[in-house]
């Protein structure tokens, strides 16, 4: 009984320890993000929702929540932005966007691709976004920018979701991590 | 957003300590309904941020403003200042667009100065915290092994087999945390009596 305990802490451990590594990709991403030029200041890529895509793979819904929450709170904390309306926009888009992406692959199972999932996040999430920016920042007239807003975010949704599913299929490293998963 | 991790604020005020005094500066920030003062507070906070070693992108801060601006001239109210065209301006509508843009820019410098990396949340939550860290450094000093666009994703996996095996996890090292020195102590104090005393000004 001990031994049994003492192997699902371990594996606990382990799973938590690569939740976080994950996590510090995430942030890794999202530093690599400043590179590009964007069409719009408050606009992002999703570059960091590239690990929490491929984690939809690997781990259970609560493992996904959490790398979510490590996500925002590590991009909150490196950024400096964790009393800001930044970090209420980022926990706002990121878990709105986990939940339907974890729901739509729970609706759709196989039928779906990484590409769709992505999709419905970056959808989930810049609505959420726009909703917010409406309600505490810019007044009702900003409902102007939510069709540009969001066709970017599909497109940017697009390359991710794309990417992330090659990344999958080709990794060396993912495939090792899917054995340690299973062991 | 780029950070220096020497400065006047890692050197001389432990991380709690600093987030108080934000959470303590905030309702005297919130509560002053003077544009001007609250102006100058939010140049003294972008002030801060840089000391901080925060590197401030101005262009961004200037469109925010300039656009909840913009978004609430859309709205009349008020006396007409002005027209452009068809376009009304009017003097409730813009002072409190600008209010309300000079305020959230605000509340990003406070939070700019007084959150560092090194706060530490209390729990588990605290623990993954310092584990994501601690990766997240690793990888930023991953700079011999470069990416290569032949083989991408067969470089990507180059970088993270250096970095982490599964199930093998790594033990980060143990922090040391920084004491809030007499300096920084004052400054703190002073940061928190001339913010509240400019409500009674």
């Amino acid at each position: 009984m001990t031994e049994l305990t003492m192997e699902a802490d371990r594996r606990l451990y382990e799973r938590l320890d690569l939740i976080a590594f994950f996590g510090a990709t995430c942030l890794f991403f999202s530093t690599i993000e400043y590179l590009f030029p964007k069409p719009f200041p408050f606009f992002r890529l999703g570059l960091a929702n590239l690990p929490v895509i491929i984690s939809l793979k690997l781990f259970s819904p609560r493992y996904v929540l959490l790398l979510v929450l490590l996500k925002v709170l590590g991009q909150g904390l490196i950024n400096g932005t964790l009393a800001s309306y930044v970090f209420l926009f980022s926990l706002g888009g990121s878990f709105a966007s986990a939940f339907v992406m974890l729901a739509s692959q729970k609706l759709f199972g196989e039928r779906i691709s990484l590409v769709g999932i992505s999709v419905f996040g970056a959808i989930a999430s810049n609505s959420v976004q726009i909703f917010l920016s409406v309600r505490f920042i810019f007044g009702m007239s900003a409902w102007v920018i939510a069709p540009p807003f969001v066709a970017l975010g599909v497109a940017s949704g697009f390359a991710v979701g794309l990417f992330a599913q090659k990344f999958l299929q080709q990794s060396r490293w993912l495939g090792k991590v899917r054995e340690s998963l299973q062991r | 957003m780029k950070v220096s991790k020497d400065n006047f604020f890692t050197r001389n005020t432990h991380p709690l300590h600093l987030f108080i005094t934000s959470a303590v500066i905030l309702p005297a920030y919130l509560f002053q309904d003077e544009l001007v003062v609250r102006v100058a507070q939010v140049l003294v906070f972008a002030w801060l941020s840089t000391v901080a070693g925060k590197k401030i992108k101005w262009m961004y801060f200037v469109i925010m403003v300039s656009s909840i601006t913009f978004f609430n001239l859309l709205s009349p109210m008020g006396r007409v200042l002005f027209s452009i065209g068809p376009f009304e301006v009017t003097q409730g509508a813009l002072s409190s667009g600008v209010m309300k843009g000079v305020t959230i820019v605000g509340l990003v410098f406070i939070s700019l100065f007084s959150i560092r990396p090194d706060l530490r949340l209390p729990g588990r939550l605290g623990g993954l915290l310092v584990r994501l860290f601690y990766y997240f450094e690793r990888i930023v000093d991953t700079k011999r092994q470069k990416l290569e666009a032949r083989r991408l994703i067969g470089s990507i996996d180059d970088i993270l087999e250096s970095l982490y095996l599964p199930g093998e996890p790594q033990e980060p090292p143990q922090a040391d945390t920084v004491a809030t020195s007499v300096m920084g102590a004052s400054v703190m104090a002073v940061l928190i009596l001339s913010n509240w005393a400019l409500l009674f000004v």
